[in-house]
């Protein structure tokens, strides 16, 4: 990707209806704090992300879930701002915040009043500056985050079958344990595995932050230089190594849970977001899964009335992630019926290929769902970010759709061949149990 | 994934539940007075056509981005669905797109789909909505697919029969998702009988008798151009749409001269009682608590709305502070209002690990308590004004939000520049007349409490927060 500036971008690949929204203003402060501005004043609200690189998969056994529980923690007092100061100057200036963390990484983000961004970037230079981590604050944080795993995981058919496949599809790699961590590890986790982590993954220089909307860039940039500038650059965190074996063979298991009807969830082992072949299953994703008329709604849903509702799931990481299959069935339905139903239709992607109209349909649907993102400040600085983050630069959010028109039906072939081979698939069955628990 | 707070908890790949309930907007108050601070907000001029067919046609042109999005309202929700028949108004909504007498199911998703457009049935208590949203370059091939749908669907026996079963099948599985459940048992133990009173989607009692011959009959008797609006927003010019719109809807005939009227409700069902949902497996409770409200369009909509973000709106609410930073009892909680076109009701939602089931009702209820007996703070009124007033811009970044305020001010009768006077008039309010929607609002009489947990561990919780009914979830397929 060129790294020139956007009014040199080349015009090569570029959307027309992109080029002109996205004059995007880029620097790098001393400290290594990287920064990305983008006007749009259609309306007077303006959103900032801070993007951290670092993610559960950045963790150890014993610390597991550290990432997201670290990320309640940067909600709980600063030096400057203390214990509940961040959200009530915030929201009462206009404005609100929230945050998640994925396997790669933790992203913060804030949506506001277009009169409060100064305000905004004390708060956020505070906390990264100098977060205060209290023992009480700790204490009860990690209550809620308890609760959290109870409510998504604990009594979750969802979850409890997407934490059982993580470990099968992944033996040695960190996307092996869930984002929010084992309880037994939530409970354990101290203050100074929190102060250490701060130290290592939140300098400045492993942080980017996109300010979208109402702005003047210029201003704006002073305004970081002022807030960030003097912020201490910290050490390179240190590299994840990706120790993962090759698989030999379908891996299964069972979830024996009170449930109306057994369900399925599938994994196979997907490239990282990097690799070439991450935007050819974003178009067999769309093909197989994208509206009532894709292949697998259409035949197994309404053809072969096998599921009751499926999805695919393709989200690119780091690391080879995982192309995740789940169909809710029937209280009558047979999993292992359903199970031969899906992989003929695979096979036939990996022997047939696609038609051409399915593969422009994917493009025009991948292209609209992408103008769409880009609707609001939020999408913007959203995608600006995780696209520099998965795919190493932001300008991709530009040439994205150019680049799913240049792929053709022999590349859907090789690489469903590729990935939706037998003996590389992970399949966790639900076995529904008597409700008298 | 995980995140700090999320008012979706569900990563689930259940398809979004059936109830697409518009949020809450209402009432023009009259004193309210322009104060100027940051910059106005304006909304695209709005320009009104009605077609030979009698469909009222309101476009907005907004770029920049190629793209146009569709709102097709129907005023015949849930609530007009017949006795016995709960459930019917979605069920025949959801079935115009499996067939039409052009097209059938595979050709007409093929005919949305193939150019990147999208097409989504929503159905509230108070109306079926058809949201579409394409490539501007499609507009006109994708409104005339719109205008088969609602002119002549022809409800193919084979279709009918599937989308029973599907349903039947979506309902038992509901039973394993505890959220889903409160909800519903919440919504029977607020409304009772009152048409407002089931699940948008029915039950599986009701929807397993349903016949091809009760969709087409409610095709034919509610759905009709005179109680339609079509809202169109972005990238076309507004002369195109009132063209393209004649062209779509020409000879749709049939349905309503007006909307079903809907009775105003009573008192609350279960006021002052415990629904206990009881399911056995659960190692954390759901909570529900609820209490009257008031219809869209209601004078208190600026003090109650005002009310509510200081109590359990954002994330420095009273009760998130008591209950979730203080104590660590929950990952969320949260109060609303759910207003609806005759009624509304005040609720909060919350849960907990099964032990601290009683705990977190009795805090719940006492910052409900203290707000209603002493109001709020003159400086905690001014913060959840400037939170509101600061994030309402939001509300108009997308073609999608634009057209839905324009239909929902519309179909409650809000007035055009709701939108555009909403953050004066919530500027306006007073700590006296946010002292007097708490007085009526926060639970004045005994709410209905409802709890989905396991009965044996948290009966014993509740003594003394009304007589207890215990119910089998299964109660709520």
């Amino acid at each position: 990707m060129p790294k020139a500036s956007p009014s040199k971008v080349s015009a090569r690949g570029v959307d027309p209806a992109l080029a002109s929204l996205f004059d995007v203003h880029e620097a790098t402060l001393p400290n290594g704090l990287q920064v990305r501005l983008l006007a749009n004043h259609q309306a007077p609200v303006v959103s900032l992300y801070t993007v951290f690189q670092v993610g559960s998969r950045n963790e150890r056994p014993g610390i597991t879930g550290i990432s997201h529980l670290f990320e309640h923690m940067m909600f709980n007092g600063a030096k400057k701002y203390g214990p509940k100061m961040f959200d009530k100057t915030l929201e009462s200036n206009g404005g609100r915040s929230n945050a998640y963390t994925s396997n790669d990484l933790t992203v913060y983000y804030d949506d506001f009043s277009a009169d409060a961004l100064e305000t905004v970037l004390d708060l956020e230079s505070d906390r990264m500056r100098s977060l205060r981590i209290s023992q009480a604050t700790l204490t009860s944080e990690r209550e809620v985050v308890k609760e959290e795993r109870r409510v998504r995981v604990d009594n979750d058919i969802f979850g409890m079958m997407d934490e059982e496949l993580g470990t099968l599809v992944y033996k040695a790699h960190p996307y092996r344990w869930p984002v929010i961590g084992w309880m037994a590890d939530i409970e354990a986790i101290g203050r100074e595995d929190c102060q250490e982590y701060f130290r290592t993954y939140y300098a400045p220089n492993n942080a980017v932050l996109y300010i979208v909307g109402d702005i003047d860039p210029k201003k704006t940039l002073a305004l970081v230089r002022k807030y960030y500038g003097n912020i201490p650059r910290g050490p390179a965190p240190a590299p994840v190594l990706n120790a993962e074996p090759d698989q030999k063979g379908e891996r299964r298991a069972e979830v024996h849970h009170p449930a109306q009807s057994p369900a399925l969830m599938l994994g196979y082992r997907g490239p990282s977001a990097r690799d070439e072949d991450t935007l050819v299953l974003d178009v067999i994703q769309y093909v197989l899964t994208k509206g009532e008329g894709s292949r697998l709604v259409r035949s197994l849903v309404y053809e072969q009335k096998l599921a009751v509702s499926l999805m695919l799931d393709w989200s690119w990481r780091i690391d080879p992630g995982t192309i995740l299959f789940y169909l809710a069935l029937k209280p009558d339905s047979d999993p292992k019926k359903v199970e031969a139903a899906l992989y003929a239709e695979l096979e036939k992607v990996a022997r047939e290929g696609i038609t051409e109209r399915e593969l422009q349909k994917a493009q025009n649907n991948l292209r609209s769902d992408h103008m769409r993102e880009l609707a609001t400040n939020s999408g913007r600085a959203h995608a600006l970010g995780h696209y520099e983050a998965l795919l190493g630069d932001w300008r991709r959010v530009l040439t994205l759709p150019a680049a799913y028109t240049s792929i053709t039906n022999d590349r859907v072939k090789a690489v469903a061949a590729k990935y939706f081979a037998p003996e590389g698939r992970s399949v966790v069955t639900l076995v529904p149990a008597s409700t008298e628990a | 994934m995980a995140s700090r707070k999320s008012s979706t908890q569900k990563t689930s790949a259940r398809t979004a539940k059936r109830a697409v309930r518009p949020a809450p907007t209402p009432a023009a108050r009259k004193k309210a007075a322009p104060r100027a601070r940051s910059s106005a907000l304006t909304l695209p001029t709005l320009h009104e056509s009605t077609t030979a067919s009698g469909l009222k046609v309101i476009a907005a042109e907004r770029g920049p981005l190629p793209l146009v999005s569709v709102r097709l309202v129907i005023r015949a929700g849930s609530a007009t669905d017949p006795e016995g028949k709960q459930g019917l108004a979605d069920f025949t909504a959801r079935l115009l797109r499996r067939g039409t007498r052009h097209l059938n199911a595979q050709a007409i998703d093929e005919a949305v789909e193939f150019v990147g457009a999208s097409l989504g049935v929503g159905v509230s208590e108070d109306a079926v909505s058809l949201a579409l949203t394409t490539p501007a370059e499609h507009f006109g091939p994708m409104l005339n697919v719109l205008g088969q749908l609602v002119r002549e669907p022809i409800f193919p026996q084979s279709e009918v029969d599937d989308a029973r079963e599907r349903e039947l099948a979506h309902f038992a599985n509901d039973l394993d998702d505890p959220s889903i459940i409160a909800d519903r048992a919440l919504v029977r133990a607020l409304w009772g009988d009152h048409p407002y009173g089931h699940d948008v989607g029915g039950s599986s009692k009701s929807v397993r008798t349903f016949t091809r011959e009760d969709a087409v009959r409610f095709h034919a008797e509610r759905f009709g151009p005179k109680v339609a609006m079509l809202v169109v927003v972005g990238a076309v010019a507004p002369d195109r749409v009132a063209a393209a719109a004649e062209e779509a809807f020409a000879g749709w005939t049939g349905g309503p001269d007006a909307p079903l009227l809907i009775p105003a409700p009573g008192r609350i069902a279960q006021a002052g009682r415990v629904i206990l949902v009881d399911k056995p497996d659960q190692t954390q409770s759901q909570v529900r608590l609820g209490g009257p409200g008031m219809r869209m369009g209601h004078e208190d909509y600026f003090p109650a709305t005002a009310m509510n973000i200081a109590l359990g709106g954002g994330f420095t609410s009273r009760l998130m502070n008591e209950i979730r930073v203080n104590r660590g009892l929950t990952y969320g909680v949260s109060s609303w209002f759910d207003s609806m076109n005759v009624g509304g009701v005040f609720a909060l939602s919350t849960f907990t690990k099964t032990a601290s089931t009683r705990e977190i009702i009795d805090v719940a209820l006492a910052e409900i308590a203290g707000v209603r007996e002493k109001g709020l703070k003159p400086r905690e009124l001014a913060d959840a004004q400037a939170y509101l007033a600061g994030l309402y811009p939001l509300r108009t970044e997308t073609n999608e939000s634009i057209a839905g305020s324009i239909a929902e001010a519309r179909l409650h009768g809000l007035g055009d520049d709701w939108v555009e006077k909403f953050r004066d008039r919530l500027r306006a309010v007073t700590p006296k007349e946010v002292a007097a929607a708490a007085k009526k609002y926060c639970f004045a009489q005994p709410p209905s409490v409802v709890v989905l947990g396991k009965a044996t561990a948290v009966k014993k919780l509740l003594k003394g927060l009304g007589p207890i009914t215990v119910v089998p979830a299964s109660e709520y397929e």
